[in-house]
Formats: structure tokens, sequence, C-alpha cells
């Protein structure tokens, strides 16, 4: 276990006991710092989402607003579903990743964030097919593309750097960064995944459903 | 595990009392250091040279206001100018003054706290501020952003290249911002020294827990404005060209959310500074100190509630004009609580006129006279008379000026000494003072009737009615004093170098734990991190610090004077 914290940076050397306090301290820490980070990353989206919502009220009498005399289509709501789907599962298998971690299951703990890693791939492979085959015009051609490439692009890269994120998490664990009472890591990649799937619920109401 | 049942025995809070190995190299110890104290001198000297440069922006404003046909610059120069003063007044010089600067340096050290949450971060958003800053000055070479600080499209999306610039560098300090405050926050809430409750922090880490607040939340907002407005620029992304179905209305909303937390951001902390300054020289117990600490927190809540008052003009629907004026006007009340509270502390009160309270009592009275013209302005008749004139920049430059500059001096000579360890020339001090206050009074006093007989902000001509070209005259001269009364504050501190007597750990008498170390402080701020009891304003009762290894001389209040006899 030493060994473990050594390598996240927490040893003074002075003793076990007093290592594992700082730990302790520094993992509480780290996590209000993350948690804050990810609150003003909500706002950078509702920001986005105020604008979408703005526009939508304000500039346009009909939504889907008109383009060069057309009204646009919506947006294909059975493949989002679809895709949706691997992103909230992605979710789930993100979970059960850091309950095997915890209970000492090495090789499930493996299986489950591999597998949330190809689903997120997935899920961006589904992101790129519906941009080249949505039929709302391009991103500067009016307000509904342009408020929608940009909210889902930012959303999706928020998906890139999680994957990024998540490959990380995965070769730190292999090497042994933690152990079973030490994953300060792995809770903060659970947490950023967590909010990419809840900022998605968010998306996908606003730009699908609503 | 054993480990988690033995962990009583070890003191608490032992990331506090951990010590890292000080750096020895040149660059890891004053270029690239980790240490709070001296990213927070960094942050200052950033500061204090962006406030140059936007001082003399400023200086070429009045220079062209001197005469009303505009004969100095053209009036597209005139535009980029004032434009140029505005943003890095704002984000290049006084948030970053009095967050990253005061805050750096001085809120652990009142928490007694060796550094921040996360030094690391610290230094990364540091270095972000530099060069947000080069990057908005470069904007010159390409044509500087000319649609004021405000940036309202369309005409910034028909700006010169320069506004993309602009986009970039503020999209930078914001992000620096959102990472100070979050270190901040978790600084305050996890590294406060044990025994010091919410209720027992000086007032000034008060001020920057709820700044740092505002800037978490609200800079994230400008930047997803900044964003979008840089991608409509780049890329024709409409999200504000109404020819292309956008509006430019949305920039207002977004931008303001922003905006408006962002005065708080700039005068919370100076309120914060002059609350330590006033129980210090005035030698008494600070007045209402839970009513100054929660009405810090309320002004940052109500601060998110009132951006739509300065948009007013812009043809906001009139049932949503009214709680904004309604929530503006309730900003006072918080406010009011301040200034009655900081005149109550002065009541009675054994006054040592140093240029520190000297500041701080220019300030009580500046601000407060920028703070009534807000409340002018928040009423929505008397906002759709004055808006866009001299009366806003009158009443802006009240409270930024006024209000926070004032507090960033009255900062600068209050630390001073413990930053550097030598005393500033205390004559000197009070010239700059004096100068200042009657100098900042003739320049921007003026300019409230200027504007309410019509002359607009950002036009370089006007009409030469009620005796207008002889008022601005009077402004125009009055700001080079003003100018050149930040020289003696520079003077000063090259005097203190060069001649400055020793300082001593606490050469004011004050009670707070950063007077209680050495100045200046020793890397690791505390050889013993103390223990807290009360809070540290309570003159006459013995300091309410255990544990703390004693610096000679820290303990004894330097009482210069006889008290005042008791009322």
């Amino acid at each position: 276990m030493a060994v473990s914290i050594a390598k996240q940076g927490h040893t003074t050397g002075e003793s076990l006991v007093h290592d594992e306090v700082i730990y302790q301290e520094t993992r509480d820490m780290r996590l209000l710092g993350f948690v804050l980070f990810l609150i003003s990353d909500v706002v950078l989206f509702s920001a986005f989402i105020f604008a979408y919502l703005y526009l939508r009220n304000t500039v346009t009498p009909v939504w889907p607003p008109m383009l060069d005399g057309k009204q646009l289509p919506r947006l294909d709501v059975a493949f989002a579903c679809v895709n949706s789907c691997v992103l909230f599962g992605s979710g789930v298998t993100m979970h059960y990743a850091l309950e095997s971690w915890k209970h000492g299951k090495k090789p499930a703990f493996n299986g489950w964030i591999l597998g949330t890693i190809v689903l997120g791939v997935l899920f961006l492979c589904g992101q790129g097919y519906e941009y080249t085959h949505a039929k709302i015009g391009g991103w500067s051609e009016s307000i509904f593309g342009a408020s929608f490439f940009t909210l889902t692009g930012m959303h999706g890269f928020h998906v890139l750097v999680g994957v990024v994120y998540l490959l990380v998490l995965w070769w730190q664990a292999n090497k042994g960064v933690y152990d079973q009472t030490h994953y300060f890591g792995l809770t903060a990649g659970t947490l950023y995944w967590h909010f990419v799937d809840v900022i998605w619920v968010a998306l996908f109401f606003l730009f699908y459903l609503f | 595990m054993a480990v988690a049942t033995t962990t009583t025995t070890v003191a608490p809070h032992a990331v506090l009392d951990h010590i890292h190995p000080e750096p020895t190299s040149f660059i890891r110890k004053y270029i690239f250091s980790i240490d709070h104290k001296v990213i927070g001198i960094q942050y200052m000297i950033t500061g204090m040279i962006f406030f140059v440069f936007a001082g003399l922006l400023a200086e070429l404003i009045r220079v062209q206001l001197m005469h009303n046909d505009g004969r100095f610059v053209s009036p597209e120069t005139y535009n980029q100018i004032y434009s140029m003063h505005g943003s890095a007044m704002v984000w290049m010089v006084i948030i970053p003054l009095v967050t990253g600067g005061f805050g750096n340096y001085v809120m652990p050290l009142e928490i007694g706290a060796r550094d921040v949450a996360f030094p690391w971060l610290n230094l990364a958003a540091f270095w972000m501020f530099p060069v947000a800053g080069l990057l908005l000055f470069a904007s010159f070479a390409v044509g500087a952003p000319d649609a004021g600080w405000t940036e309202y499209p369309p005409v910034s999306l028909q700006g010169p290249e320069g506004t993309s610039l602009w986009c970039i560098a503020i999209f930078l300090i914001g992000v620096s911002s959102t990472l100070t405050g979050i270190n901040f926050i978790v600084t305050i809430v996890k590294m406060r020294a044990p025994g010091m409750t919410f209720t027992r922090m000086p007032l000034f880490v008060w001020s920057q827990l709820a700044t740092a607040g505002l800037s978490m939340i609200a800079t994230t907002a400008l930047a997803g404005a900044l964003l979008a407005l840089f991608l409509e620029r780049t890329f024709g992304i409409p999200f504000y060209d109404p020819r292309h179905g956008g509006s430019p209305i949305l920039w207002q909303h977004m931008f303001w959310f922003y905006s408006h937390p962002a005065v708080y951001i700039m005068i919370l902390p100076a309120f914060g500074i002059i609350s330590e300054i006033f129980p210090t020289f005035a030698r008494k117990p600070i007045f209402g100190y839970k009513m100054i600490a929660f009405s810090s927190i309320a002004i940052a809540l109500l601060g998110f509630m009132v951006w739509a008052h300065h948009m007013f003009t812009s043809g906001l629907v009139p049932w949503l004009q009214l709680p904004f004026m309604i929530m503006t006007m309730i900003v006072a009340i918080p406010t009011g609580i301040k200034i009655f509270s900081w005149m109550a502390t002065l009541w009675g009160g054994s006054i040592e006129l140093t240029p520190a309270m000297l500041f701080a009592i220019g300030f009580l009275i500046t601000f407060t006279f920028g703070g009534v013209t807000g409340v002018f302005l928040s009423a929505v008749p008397v906002d759709l008379q004055a808006h866009g004139t001299y009366f806003v920049v009158a009443h802006f430059h009240y409270v930024l000026y006024g209000g926070s500059v004032f507090g960033i001096f009255a900062g600068v000579y209050y630390w001073w000494p413990k930053i550097t360890g030598r005393m500033m020339n205390e004559a000197l001090g009070k010239w700059h003072f004096w100068v200042t206050f009657v100098s900042f009074n003739c320049t921007f006093l003026p300019m409230h009737w200027l504007g309410l007989q019509g002359m607009p902000r950002r036009v370089g001509v006007y009409a030469d009615t009620h005796d207008a070209v002889f008022w601005n005259q009077v402004a125009s001269i009055s700001s080079f004093f003003l100018a050149a009364a930040t020289l003696l504050l520079f003077a000063n501190m090259i005097y203190s170098f060069v001649k400055g007597k020793k300082a001593g750990p606490n050469p004011w008498g004050a009670r707070t734990l950063e007077w209680m170390i050495p100045s200046p402080p020793p890397y690791y701020n505390f050889k013993k991190v103390p223990a807290v009891l009360s809070t540290p304003y309570d003159f006459g009762n013995p300091l309410p610090y255990i544990g703390l290894e004693r610096t000679p001389g820290a303990e004894a209040p330097a009482v210069t004077r006889t008290p005042a006899p008791a009322h």
C-alpha cells in the first residue's frame, strides 16, 4: 500500500500512518476541487444552452427555423436514442469498473473500463455519423446548426477527453498507481464520465425531444 | 484497514503541517515558483505593469477630450484606445491584482496555511495572465478591438482582426480566473488552521471566498460568450449576427451575466482589504463582523440576479425590467450594511492616519458616492435617460477607481512591510493619497453633469454646450495629476527598497495571523501551525492564537498614540 501512496506523491517518509493521513486529506481537497471544476464546466454548457433557448424563443417564429424559404426538418430521434443508449450504457460499465476495483477484482475492472472506452468511442462514431447525415444544414447556415453543432461538438470534445482520460487511468491502474483503498484518480474519472452522461441527458432532451 | 483506525494518533491537518523542500534554483524560486507568496508578488508586478499601460491609454482619451473637435487622434484610433483601456483595466489590472495578487499573498497567511490547496495549478493560472495580457496588447499590431470593453455585436463582428485576439486573451485570463477561484475555495474550506472556524476568519478571507465563488461560476459563462463570438468571427457561425438569424442581444445577456458579477469580483476583495485596515488603525474591534462577512456572500449571490440592468435600453420587455431594477436596488442593502459597519468601526476609535488608512477612508467616501449614483442608474427611467452618457462613466470610475483601485493602493501600503520587510515613506504616501484623492474627484466629478447634459461616452467629439469644453479640460488636467500621483507610489517603492526602515514582523500592531510571523515571511510561512481561539479583531484582549512560535516583536501592538477616551 505504501508503494501506491508513494506513486501518487503523498509520502513524506515520516511514517505509514502519517502518509495515510496526508493521502486522505489531499484526496478530500482534490475531490472538492474536482467537483468545483465540474460545476464551472456545467456553467459553460449552461451558457450555450441559454444561447440556444434564447435564439429559439426570440429570433425565429417557428422551430426548427427557416432556411432559404423552407423549414428545416427535426433531428432523427431514433438514431439518437440508440446512440444515447450507448453513452448511458458506458456510464453503467464505468460504475461497475469502479466497483470491481473497490472489491479487488482487477480482471473485471480491466474488462469494464475497456468496455467503457469502447462504448465512448462508439458514441463518438455515432456522433460523427449523425453530423454527416443530419439534414439541418451546416454549422454556419442557421441558428439550429450553430447551436446544435456547437453544443454537441463541445460535448463530443468532452467525451473525447474522457476517453483519453480513461485510457490513462487504465494504464495507471495496471502500473500499480492505485490500490484497493487508494484510487482517487479512478473516482475522479468516474465522476467525470457521469458528468458527461448527465450533460448528454440535457442535450438529448433539448435537441431531440423538446 | 488497520491504518484507518490509528489516524487519530497523529495531529489533525497533516497536510497543513507538511513542508515542501524549498527550491534552490533561481528559476524554480522566482520564475516558476509554486510558493503562493512568490506567485502573489508576480501577479502584483505584472498587474502594475499593465496598470501603467492601461493608465497611459486613459490619458490619451483625456488628451483627445481636451478639445471638442477630435483633433488628437482619428475616431477609429479613439475607439481602439478606450476599448483597450477598459479591457486592460478590468481583466489585466484590477481582477488579477485583487484576486491573484492580494488573494494569493495574504489569504493563505491569514488562515494559517503553508500554501494554497493546489500550488501547481496556481503556477499554471499565473502564467496564463502575462500571456493573456501580451496577447491583448498585441492586438494593436493587427488593429485593436474597437467596440468598447463590452464588445457588443454587431460592431465587434465587424471589428478589426485584433477583436479575435481580444477573445482569446480574455478567454485565457478567464480560465486563469476560474482555476484561481477553485483553488481558493478549496484552500479556504479545507486548509484553515485548527480552531479557525468560518466565523473566526479574517474578513479579507471572507471576501476572497465570496469572490472565488463568483469567479468560478461566472467566468465560464463569459468563456461561452467569447467562444461563440470567436466562432462567429472566424467561421461565421451565426449566434449574434441578425443577418444570419442570430441575435446581438444574446451577447449582452451572456456578457453581463458574467460582467456584472465581475464588478463584484473587483470590489469585494477591496472591501476585504479595508475591513482589515479599519480595525487595525482605529485600534477597535470591527463593528458587525458577521454582518460584514455575510453581506459579502449576499452581494455575491445578488450579483447573479441583476445583469439585465445594463440592458434597459436594449428593448428588454418591461415586465423583466422591474425585477432587475428592484434586485439591483436591493444590492444597496448589504453594501450599506458594510459601509455603516465600517463607519461604526471608526467611531470613537484611536485613529492613526497612515497612508493605508487614508486610502481606506478615501475609499469609503468615493465608493459610497459611486454606489449612490449606482442606485440612481438602477432606476429604469433614470437609466433610459443616462445610459451611454458620461454619467455612467463617472459612476463606474467612482466605484472602480475610487473603490477597487483605492483599495489596491490601501492594500499596497498596508502589506508592503509584510511583503518586503521594509517600511515605506509615510510623508510620500500621504502626498500620494492627497494628490490622488483631489485629482480623482476633479477628474470624475465633472463627468456627472457632463453626462446629464448629454455628453455621450465612447465618442471622441462633443458639442460645446454648457461649458462642456471647460469641464472636460478640468477633467483632463486633473487626470494628468492623477497619473502623476501614481508615480509617487512607485517612487515610494524605490525609496523603501533603498532607504526604508526595517519593518519588523508587525509594524502596525495588527492582529491577523500574517503579522505574527517575520517580514518577509519564510518559505514555509509558519514554523508551527497555530490554533485559533477567536476572531482577530478584538483589540484589548490577548491574541487569540496558541501554539504559534512567537516571533519577537510580533505580539506587542505598536500603539503610538494614547487610546481615545471611552464613550
